[in-house]
């Protein structure tokens, strides 16, 4: 089928066999667009780049969707396991370091945001396939070791609030405005993107809800990337090590010097 | 204005570190320390990674101590002799105690034994030091006659073999005490995961009987060899450096370390030896504290120690 499929693409061929493979998809695009209701996602400023000067950024998520329905915006970078020191009393007394806590299936980052609470327009099921909400993230999440339910309930709350600190995970609802736009409405939702947020690409989920049910998703993605300078210091942090190496301490050195010398000449009359 | 840190992959208001560095500095150029015990614990608490809060905290201290070298060297306060011979103790102890450690994790215990050590030989350290300041400086008012008292501990030094004159200290020792005692700060240095400058100190004054004055200028020479072994270290295996970071921090540190070594000079050895002695004893507290008060948080990020 391949074969022939290259065979066929000759010069005379191909422009007469793209426009009607374009054709096929188009029809089937306005099909499938009719058959659904119109929920839509985008995302301005999707391309965060981390210059010498960054300190985070702002994003706008808007679309349409049905009328009335509730609207949920889950912003996620792909799980990932992260390993953490766990502070623990030794002696009934001291606290320290005593061993670690892996948590798997945790994003990196996880921003909710919702017209209203999660937990009061889907259900369990739902709220769990989607990973809506963290409830849903605390089911997900797997802490090794945690003995039993009560002490990975624990764990979950620290893991929690250590993400809450730096602005990585958040929850909010009540955040989106909406108007009526035409037979449906619009929805609007702008959010400071944290500087915490590591170079990636997270993707945007948006959830259009009616009757406790999720009738609809939708999704785009941001993309956060080292720029300019910031780019080429950590490529060369990680690439060149003796060489960055021996650059700072060169740098230290000659500062070290420098000041050393201009200090000299101010305060001769020692 | 903020600042983003290509490895620390965070974003920082400049002031902050150019701030924490002139302090950092100042402490470095007046006591002869390293200021680590400081620095990284607070840009642990600025959001830094903690091991590139320490890889960073050592560039940046080659620079501060590259500076307050100078400035004592200027005015004659260091003895690169000593500095030698305690610096290749230094180079061995560390060896020895990055091979202790593995040793001692694999017994089990190890971090405890280790932070309760740590914390009796600072408050011990700090005790003595204050109170023998405090008693010569009062012996000094009542014009006591300065005699040196012939100790055992003091004959057993004498006799041993290659002895040695430390012109610039003033004082003869054989050539095995002062490497000895760089290898014991070195292995303590490299368990406890701190520069040493809180320990090489009152070592110089009380075991090495080095005058105050020449034993900073000489402890600054030590820890900018060490530092920079160290922040060769951290980026060639590690990658923990944050050279912008380190830029910041050394703008600050540099004229600190300047400004620390002209204001020691206007200061008695007795009197920098009290104010050291307070540090260390608040230093001392500051860590009990943070043992003994349950943390905010119960998880902390990986690496630190």
């Amino acid at each position: 089928m391949t074969a022939a499929a290259t065979q066929m693409m000759n010069k005379r061929v191909l422009p007469g066999f793209l426009i009607s493979v374009a054709f096929v998809m188009l029809l089937i695009f306005a099909l499938g667009s009719a058959a659904d209701a119109q929920l839509t996602a985008q995302v301005d400023n999707a391309h965060v780049k981390m210059g010498f000067f960054y300190h985070g950024s702002s994003i706008e998520v808007s679309g349409f969707s049905d009328k009335d329905a509730d609207i949920i915006v889950k912003i996620s970078s792909p799980d990932e396991t992260s390993t953490f020191g766990k502070k623990g009393r030794r002696a009934g007394l001291i606290w320290m370091n005593s061993g670690e806590l892996k948590f798997e299936n945790a994003p990196q980052l996880y921003h909710l945001y919702s017209t209203r609470g999660v937990e009061s327009i889907l259900q369990e099921p739902d709220l769990d396939s989607n990973v809506i909400g963290y409830g849903a993230l605390s089911r997900r999440i797997r802490i090794l070791p945690a003995a039993d339910q009560a002490e990975k309930t624990q764990w979950v709350s620290e893991f929690f609030r250590f993400k809450q600190s730096s602005n990585l995970y958040i929850t909010s609802a009540g955040s989106i405005s909406k108007k009526m736009s035409g037979t449906g409405q619009e929805y609007f939702l702008k959010i400071p993107w944290p500087y915490q947020a590591l170079p990636g690409d997270y993707t945007v989920t948006v959830f259009s809800v009616q009757d406790k049910k999720i009738i609809e998703k939708a999704e785009a993605e941001i993309r956060v990337e080292h720029a300019g300078l910031v780019s080429g210091l950590s490529t060369m942090a990680k690439e060149q090590g003796a060489l960055y190496g021996i650059i700072s301490v060169i740098v230290a050195l000659a500062a070290g010097f420098g000041t050393g010398m201009i200090f000299k000449k101010g305060g001769g009359a020692h | 204005m903020y600042l983003y840190l290509p490895v620390a992959l965070t974003s920082i208001n400049l002031m902050i570190p150019v701030g924490l560095g002139l302090t950092v500095g100042l402490l470095s150029g007046l006591f002869g320390v390293g200021g680590g015990f400081l620095m990284t614990p607070l840009l642990i608490m600025l959001g830094i990674p903690p091991t590139v809060a320490a890889a960073t905290d050592s560039n940046q201290i080659v620079a501060a101590s590259t500076s307050g070298t100078y400035a004592h060297w200027k005015v004659g306060n260091v003895d690169f002799k000593m500095g030698m011979y305690l610096l290749a103790g230094g180079f061995i102890g560390g060896a020895i105690g990055v091979q202790a450690i593995k040793v001692l994790r694999e017994m089990g215990d190890a971090d405890f034994v280790i932070k309760i050590t740590y914390v009796l030989m600072l408050g011990i350290v700090g005790a003595y030091m204050l109170i023998e300041s405090l008693l010569s400086m009062r012996k000094k008012d009542a014009e006591s006659p300065n005699v040196i008292k012939e100790t055992k501990a003091g004959a057993f030094l004498r006799a041993l073999p290659f002895q040695t004159h430390f012109a610039k200290s003033g004082v003869t020792h054989s050539a095995i005490v002062p490497v000895l005692l760089g290898m014991l700060v070195g292995v303590l240095a490299a368990i406890m995961g701190v520069g040493g400058g809180f320990l090489m100190v009152p070592i110089m004054v009380y075991m090495l009987k080095m005058p105050m004055h020449v034993v900073v200028g000489t402890s600054l020479f030590q820890i900018l060899f060490t530092c920079i072994e160290v922040t060769m270290l951290q980026a060639y295996t590690n990658h923990n450096v944050d050279f912008i970071l380190a830029v910041l921090l050394l703008a600050g540190s540099t004229i600190g370390a300047q400004v620390g070594a002209i204001f020691g000079r206007r200061l008695k050895g007795e009197q920098l030896k009290i104010i050291l002695a307070v540090i260390v004893l608040a230093v001392t507290v500051k860590i009990i504290l943070e043992l003994t008060l349950r943390p905010s948080l119960l998880i902390v990020q990986s690496g630190g120690h």
